[in-house]
């Protein structure tokens, strides 16, 4: 109920990704006393980068729960304490950590309500954190929405703002009954947004994909901190090119929104897709894949697809800054998307990416 | 006491190396020359040296994300381990891995990993080769006590008791994980106990008395070889820096801390012993601090100037090769 009415009331304040996250972490638990938090630190100081910060203090450790290294046998008693009642947020402060939980998340959490019939409900959410920057290397920084995508029975989302998080989190932990993987960009912890600013998803629920810069060359599909890429590159190409480009969000992984996608490429005619993560079998595959199975004549070019270099994260900053896609590479590919040849002469942006962001990063907690 | 003078300079020698190559690593983070995620192992230079001066080159480790002092005391090259913080071209592992992924099988490392628990049945396998083709070598698991609540490590155990592997798992329990005391995750006092439900020995070291891990890794170790299984061999200990590189540590008490740093000192408590015995001069340990620092600097400054990778080597080394 209150929760779009209370946004209405923050209607232009600013509000970093981290404020978005504990708010609605903290309404969660106010309105529903099913809610429990569990996760490595979540208790601590540090409180899960901030987003869970003073909820043990307020709520009680017996709904905050500090667990122990144990990621598959944890998720088994969340997927268990959710079978008959609980509502568990699950947090892991890397996406790579939840790997060690794959056997409960893939083999039960998302089965489970199938395999019985429709018995049994899993209504459960489950953070993972994305990380980047400083060195944290191969197994501190993947980012595996399509892995977990690929999987029926699991909602999956990325969402690439505050409002992304204000309005679908409240929204799944109220309605959705089943299990929820998001996957939170760390450096978009600290970003500042406009609540408000972003148009919200224009189906029945919140999940959907958003169009946040309207324009009619090009449509980038972006998830994740690609969408903020995205944005900078299209103002870029605004000012420096004249070129209006179309930056939809995609925020769902699991359930792209294909009518906004189609709508946009069908009157664009040229696409880009910015993923966060590798693009074979991914979420770069799967927009070409609607595309094509829709109306791939909608296109006047191939499409072009960014992501990371097809190989583990490396630590060297000369080797990272190779693997990430990045804000000129995204400006170059979109201008030669639109203006063929002549988009090589478009001066490319200082920064090789978003380094205000990343520069401002002091180190992995 | 079984070493002789020499052996127990060299020992020395990896105990002061591990401590002043993490002050170094924190003095670079904390000036800005240095960056990364790093976990620092100071504090627990007895385990590392202890047991390691027990293993011999046909033997194998497997560290954690806090494995630069495994590194060292097994015999990376530290010149090599500091231009891989540095992400060159000359870095143990090429600029690739950093500071949790640091591996040198020529020196039976077989690398840090930044999953915890991970390492615990790579050692295991490791192990289960030194059996297979009769090496006569062991392998040895370093991780915290944090990861024995991982399945990973229950896993190992029971497999490796029960094919009686020649591996000895050292869980260096210094009382934290991240920011959580052990106490509030582990229900014993001793995470040794948990060996008996798989039939293993097990043994408790003061992990910051070289001597007490030497001897007590060391039958460990001769129990391996001869055949006769794995340990679950606990070293009490404690970790002087935070969790990494930039922890601001307000959740332990300075009281705490100091009165491991003083009393509990294992560089302090191994001078005391070997001084006081007669065994070597204060003078010689003075003399390797000197080498060690001079060590230290030129691996910086060569380190700095050492070429950066080439950009095209991201797409290196990703899939196996015929
Ligand atoms: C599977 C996995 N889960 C969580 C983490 C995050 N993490 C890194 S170190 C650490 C604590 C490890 O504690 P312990 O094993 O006692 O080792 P110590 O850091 O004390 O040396 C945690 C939770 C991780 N790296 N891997």
């Amino acid at each position: 109920m209150g929760v779009a009415h209370k946004l209405n009331d923050d209607l232009g304040a600013v509000c970093t990704y981290r404020d978005a996250l504990h708010r609605s972490m903290h309404d969660a638990m106010t309105r529903d006393p099913n809610v429990v938090i569990l996760g490595q630190g979540v208790d601590d100081h540090k409180g899960t980068f901030g987003s869970t910060l003073g909820l043990a203090e307020e709520f009680g450790a017996g709904r905050v729960m500090d667990t122990p290294l144990a990621e598959e046998g944890m998720t088994g008693i969340a997927v268990g304490a959710a079978l008959n009642g609980l509502y568990p947020i699950q947090t892991h402060i890397r996406v790579d950590f939840a790997l060690l939980a794959m056997n409960q998340i893939v083999n039960l959490a998302a089965k489970y309500r199938y395999m019985f019939g429709g018995r049994f409900e899993v209504p459960m959410l489950v953070r993972m954190i994305i990380g980047r920057s400083w060195g944290q290397g191969a197994q501190h920084s993947q980012s595996l929405q399509s892995m977990f995508a690929h999987v029926p029975g699991l909602l999956v989302l990325a969402p690439a703002s505050a409002d992304a998080i204000l309005q679908t989190y409240p929204w799944i932990i109220e309605h959705h009954r089943g299990p929820v993987i998001s996957l939170e960009h760390r450096l978009l912890y600290d970003v500042n947004f406009r609540v408000g600013a972003e148009a919200a998803a224009t189906g029945d629920t919140p999940l959907g994909a958003r169009v946040v810069r309207r324009g009619g060359a090009a449509t980038v599909v972006a998830t994740s901190i690609m969408v903020l890429e995205a944005l900078r590159a299209a103002d870029h190409l605004a000012q420096h090119a004249g070129i209006e480009i179309e930056v939809i969000d995609l925020n769902c992984v699991s359930h792209p929104d294909t009518r906004v996608i189609m709508e946009s490429v069908e009157r664009t005619g040229r696409l880009l897709v910015a993923d966060t993560s590798w693009k074979a079998y991914g979420v770069c595959a799967e927009i070409c894949r609607i595309v094509c199975e829709r109306m791939p004549m909608a296109l006047t070019a191939p499409v072009v697809t960014l992501g990371m270099a097809p190989a583990p994260c490396p630590t060297a900053k000369v080797l990272e800054d190779e693997f990430y896609p990045n804000l000129r590479r995204l400006t170059q590919e979109l201008a030669t998307l639109v203006l063929g040849r002549e988009g090589r002469d478009v001066p490319l942006p200082d920064d090789a990416s978003m380094a205000d962001v990343y520069k401002r990063f002091k180190g992995p907690f | 006491m079984n070493l002789t003078r020499e052996q127990l300079l060299v020992s020395y020698r990896t105990m002061r190396m591990i401590r002043s190559f993490e002050e170094k690593l924190d003095e670079l983070v904390t000036a800005g020359k240095l960056g990364g995620f790093l976990h620092l192992y100071a504090g627990q230079e007895a385990v590392a040296a202890g047991v390691c001066r027990q293993l011999d080159e046909r033997d194998y480790v497997s560290t954690t994300h806090r494995g630069h002092g495994h590194c060292i005391a097994k015999g990376v090259r530290v010149k090599a381990m500091m231009a891989e913080l540095f992400g060159r071209q000359t870095g143990v592992c090429k600029g690739k891995g950093g500071s949790m992924h640091i591996a040198d099988l020529d020196a039976g490392m077989l690398g840090a990993n930044g999953i915890v628990g991970a390492g615990i049945p790579l050692a295991t396998g490791a192990a289960l080769t030194c059996k297979t083709k009769r090496t006569g070598g062991v392998a040895i698991a370093f991780f915290g006590d944090g990861a024995s609540n991982q399945g990973q490590f229950h896993e190992s155990l029971n497999m490796a008791s029960n094919w009686k592997l020649p591996a000895v798992y050292v869980v260096e329990n210094n009382g934290w994980g991240e920011f959580t005391p052990t106490a509030f995750v582990v229900p014993v006092a001793d995470i040794a106990v948990r060996a008996t439900s798989y039939g293993m020995r097990s043994d408790i070291a003061d992990g910051n008395d070289f001597f007490d891990v030497y001897e007590k890794a060391g039958q460990a170790i001769e129990a391996a070889r001869s055949g006769q299984g794995p340990t679950l061999l606990e070293c009490k200990t404690y970790r002087y820096y935070g969790h990494y590189v930039g922890d601001p540590l307000n959740y332990r008490s300075r009281a705490e801390a100091d009165e491991w740093k003083t009393e509990r000192d294992a560089l302090v408590r191994f001078e005391t012993r070997t001084v006081g015995d007669g065994h070597v001069e204060s003078s010689e340990l003075r003399r390797i601090d000197t080498e060690v620092t001079d060590e230290l600097e030129a691996a910086v400054s060569e380190a700095e100037r050492d070429p950066l990778p080439d950009p095209a080597a991201v797409l290196e080394d990703v899939y196996g090769q015929e």
